[in-house]
């Protein structure tokens, strides 16, 4: 019986090169710290808690403005103490708006992203989260997106 | 998190995921990895730590720029302390550490990461 990860090592990998210099590009991050701003709709824990190969598939968008007392962070597998304290110990997004300033990057995109990682069954994230992010990112015209796993 | 990339890779995208596990994230076909040791939950560094945070980041995009082969790994040169003693566990044990404790039979497929059905996986309720 093969596994997955024997399966994915014969895949053929998608492309996309950078198509101008970093400091023209707009750059958006995704985080898998399933963070959500306070007045936002928290992950929903419990799915994971009664199905322990599963998470809640859904998705949130950060603003480019989010600091860490506006967000709960609902990840199971880590201690989401630090990233409640300072956010961009997970999503870097005061670093970030920091790098847009010192012209290092063309522009920090107005929204970021993150999902409950953490998952034993993506059909559902890859099916409708991640379509969904792609068409804000398409919206934002965005030209990179650094990922940020916990 | 490399699955998620590449979906996004494909759509017209440049991406580059960092990891703490870069062998795990590889094996999927991810783009662009920026390989780093972290311990989890502080992928970017310390709360309050802006220098490491900015470094990481910085280190990220440079790679990004610098890849050209599909399915690169960059190590970003960044050490963990041992001196930084933190509590790194979260508040309760996650759920699938609790249900291989009374599931052992399932760890196989764990390690493999070949889920149960649905129905053979959800917990049964105690005798």
């Amino acid at each position: 019986m093969k596994h997955w990860i024997s399966l994915g090592a014969s895949r053929e990998i998608p492309w996309t090169p950078l198509s101008k210099p970093l400091s023209r590009c707009t750059v958006a991050l995704l985080s898998s710290a399933a963070a959500a701003l306070k007045t936002d709709q928290p992950f929903d824990q419990d799915i994971e808690r009664q199905d322990p190969w599963f998470s809640d598939p859904s998705y949130r968008i950060l603003p480019r403005a989010a600091s860490a007392g506006e967000v709960r962070v609902c990840h199971l597998h880590i201690n989401p103490c630090f990233a409640e304290e300072d956010l961009n110990c997970v999503i870097p997004i005061g670093r970030l708006n920091e790098l847009e300033a010192l012209g290092e990057v063309g522009r920090s995109a107005p929204s970021h992203y993150s999902y409950m990682g953490y998952t034993l069954r993506p059909e559902a994230l890859l099916a409708h989260t991640v379509p969904d992010i792609i068409r804000h990112l398409r919206q934002e015209q965005v030209d990179a997106v650094v990922l940020v796993p916990v | 998190m490399g699955l998620v990339q590449r979906e996004i890779e494909a759509a017209g995208f440049s991406t580059i995921s960092l990891s703490m596990m870069p062998e795990l994230t590889a094996s999927v076909g991810s783009p662009r990895i920026a390989a780093i040791e972290h311990p989890f939950g502080l992928t970017m560094g310390l709360p309050g730590d802006a220098t490491c945070q900015l470094e990481v980041l910085r280190g990220t995009l440079r790679a990004l720029q610098e890849i050209s082969q599909p399915g690169s790994v960059v190590n970003l040169p960044f050490e963990w302390k041992s001196s930084d003693r933190l509590k790194m566990y979260p508040p309760e044990p996650p759920p699938i550490v609790k249900y291989l404790r009374r599931h052992p039979w399932y760890f196989p497929k764990f390690l493999k990461r070949t889920p149960p059905k649905v129905h053979e996986a959800l917990p049964r309720p105690r005798q």
